[in-house]
């Protein structure tokens, strides 16, 4: 079964329309974090990756506000307000996380456009 | 891991993730190990290439003194400061940063582990501030109408009425104030500064009054503390033309030393050395750019690095490499007129700020605060120690007309003293020529 082509699913090359189609077993076993959030800024996509970069079951975080309760430190002008600036948004940036409280050097995809959801993908 | 603990390292990293407060564990060295999310939400801006990874080189630009306070702290255990207040301001790069209030409490843990919590308490500070200034000029009601100075001012800060009252306190007659700038008769750039007399005047018409503090001049060249208060007097009428006009009350507050410019002061010096703290030197400093612009008055800089500072503080230890520091500062506090801004802007460097000098000027200065320098001996238990520094001048002109862009300069010329062999002063005198 091969709903969608597997090639082009790594960080830098994965579209919008492919992190909307596939499923959300796919999304598990893709090797970068994705997050995916509404409108509201409240997590909908919260997949494997990222769930164990984190160390929160994906339950513990989906349906919260990512900037509130998981990541007050993307809650500035390099990503919230890009999200809010930027109706069409597809930006790969180095960044610095901090999973289980350590300081963390990462690469962030924000992606952003006629899908329902945006993404920010995370790459450790 | 049973279901039970791993739901609880959750709720745990949770509780974490979305505390309202910043917080870290750091060594000795300043290395960060722990840190959430919010902390690096505040520390990540002001660190140049947006990485946090060390609490002592992100902070020595604003509170280098915090080592200090950790290494001079003897038990192992214990609150080491407690809701002190550091000003920041954000890399230049990014647009829309401005100057923010950190309060940092800082615990040791252990011989090795440190803990600090940070929050962004600016409007708070802010709101305390014009809280007290307000108190202070209602007190100050009381003790009587006579210290005042009334002036009219228009809404582009031009005086257009004096009485006697300012002849009394300034010893400038009503016909010598009025069609000047009440902007020119402020001294020196401490107080008044942040914000310009059209801005203040802007806040007055939109909150009914702006109350600031700073030195005024006298006639004889004096310079006093005062208190300024700007208030509207009457809103622009068009049906009879009458323009806007805005009242200056202006105290002196010479003898009655206020709090509030005691509070300011410590929020802007070295508190190690007493120079200005690099935050406020961008601050005031960019305002004599302005000014020496606007009165076509030469403004000169000196950047200077202490050489070979690491080795002092690897062979003797930081503490006496902060009697370096001190020493230093010392030396040019004596050497420099009270006009004159120093400032440490970084751990081993200093700038100097030489308002109504050139180029010439300033290396003059340089040579002499050079001297003073390497002829200072300083012991450390047996050893006698000798520093010398390497100084580059410059002074104010088109292509470098800015704070940052002076300083930049001056910088340049720092590091070809030292290229060419250190304890040397480097000094653009091409404008002299022109």
């Amino acid at each position: 079964m091969t709903a969608v082509n597997s090639e082009g699913l790594d960080f830098s090359h994965i579209s919008l329309d492919q992190l909307s189609a596939i499923s959300a077993l796919e999304l598990d076993r893709l090797p970068f974090g994705v997050v995916g959030l509404g409108c509201d800024n409240l997590v909908q996509v919260y997949n494997r990756t990222e769930s164990q970069l984190a160390g929160l079951p994906a339950g513990a975080v989906i349906g919260n506000d990512f900037f509130i309760s998981i990541a007050q430190c993307m809650n500035n002008f390099m990503v919230a307000q890009r999200f809010q600036d930027e109706a069409e948004l597809d930006a790969e940036l180095p960044y610095v996380l901090t999973f289980r409280m350590r300081p963390t050097r990462a690469r962030l995809r924000l992606l952003q456009g006629a899908a329902p959801l945006k993404y920010i993908l995370i790459q450790r | 891991m049973d279901p039970g603990q791993e739901a609880e390292t959750t709720e745990l990293l949770q509780f974490l993730y979305a505390c309202p407060v910043g917080l870290m564990e750091f060594s000795r060295d300043g290395d960060i190990a722990l840190i959430n999310p919010l902390a690096m939400q505040l520390l990540m801006p002001l660190s140049p290439e947006g990485f946090a990874v060390n609490f002592y080189s992100l902070m020595e630009s604003f509170a280098p003194e915090l080592r200090n306070m950790v290494d001079n702290f003897s038990p192992n255990q214990g609150t080491i400061c407690d809701n002190q207040h550091i000003l920041v301001r954000p890399g230049s790069k990014q647009t829309g940063t401005e100057a923010r209030v950190l309060s940092c409490t800082i615990v040791r843990l252990a011989a090795n582990r440190f803990i600090a919590s940070l929050a962004d308490v600016s409007k708070q500070v802010a709101q305390a501030k014009r809280l007290s200034q307000a108190e202070t000029w209602l007190a100050s009601l009381l003790d009587g109408i006579n210290d005042f100075a009334t002036l009219s001012v228009d809404e582009h800060g031009i005086i257009i009425g004096a009485d006697g009252s300012m002849f009394r306190q300034s010893g400038f007659a009503a016909s010598e104030t009025i069609g000047l700038e009440l902007e020119s008769f402020t001294a020196h750039s401490e107080g008044f500064e942040t914000i310009s007399v059209v801005d203040q005047i802007a806040i007055a018409k939109q909150q009914g009054w702006y109350l600031s503090e700073g030195w005024q001049r006298k006639k004889g060249g004096e310079a006093y503390w005062s208190q300024r208060l700007i208030s509207v007097r009457n809103d622009a009428d068009p049906a009879d033309l009458r323009p806007a006009a805005y009242t200056a009350l202006i105290r002196d507050v010479t003898r009655h030393k206020s709090d509030t410019g005691k509070l300011l002061h410590m929020l802007r010096k070295d508190y190690l050395t007493g120079a200005w703290n690099r935050a406020h030197f961008f601050e005031a400093g960019e305002a004599e750019c302005i000014r020496a612009e606007r009165y076509g008055q030469p403004l000169a800089m000196i950047a200077i690095d202490i050489d070979h500072f690491k080795k002092v503080n690897d062979t003797y230890g930081h503490a006496v490499g902060d009697d370096v520091l001190m020493a230093f500062s010392q030396i040019c506090t004596n050497l420099l007129r009270p006009n004159d801004m120093i400032a440490r802007v970084g751990g081993e460097e200093f700038a100097i700020l030489l308002p109504s000098t050139d180029a010439e000027g300033a290396a003059n200065i340089a040579k002499r605060i050079r001297s003073a320098l390497a002829a200072m001996r300083l012991h450390a238990g047996d050893h006698t120690i000798t520093v010398t520094a390497s100084f580059g001048c410059m002074q104010m002109h088109p292509q470098a007309s800015s704070l940052a862009e002076m300083l930049a300069v001056a910088d340049t010329l720092l590091y070809k003293a030292k290229h060419a062999g250190r304890n040397r002063v480097e000094a653009d005198l091409t404008l002299e020529a022109a």
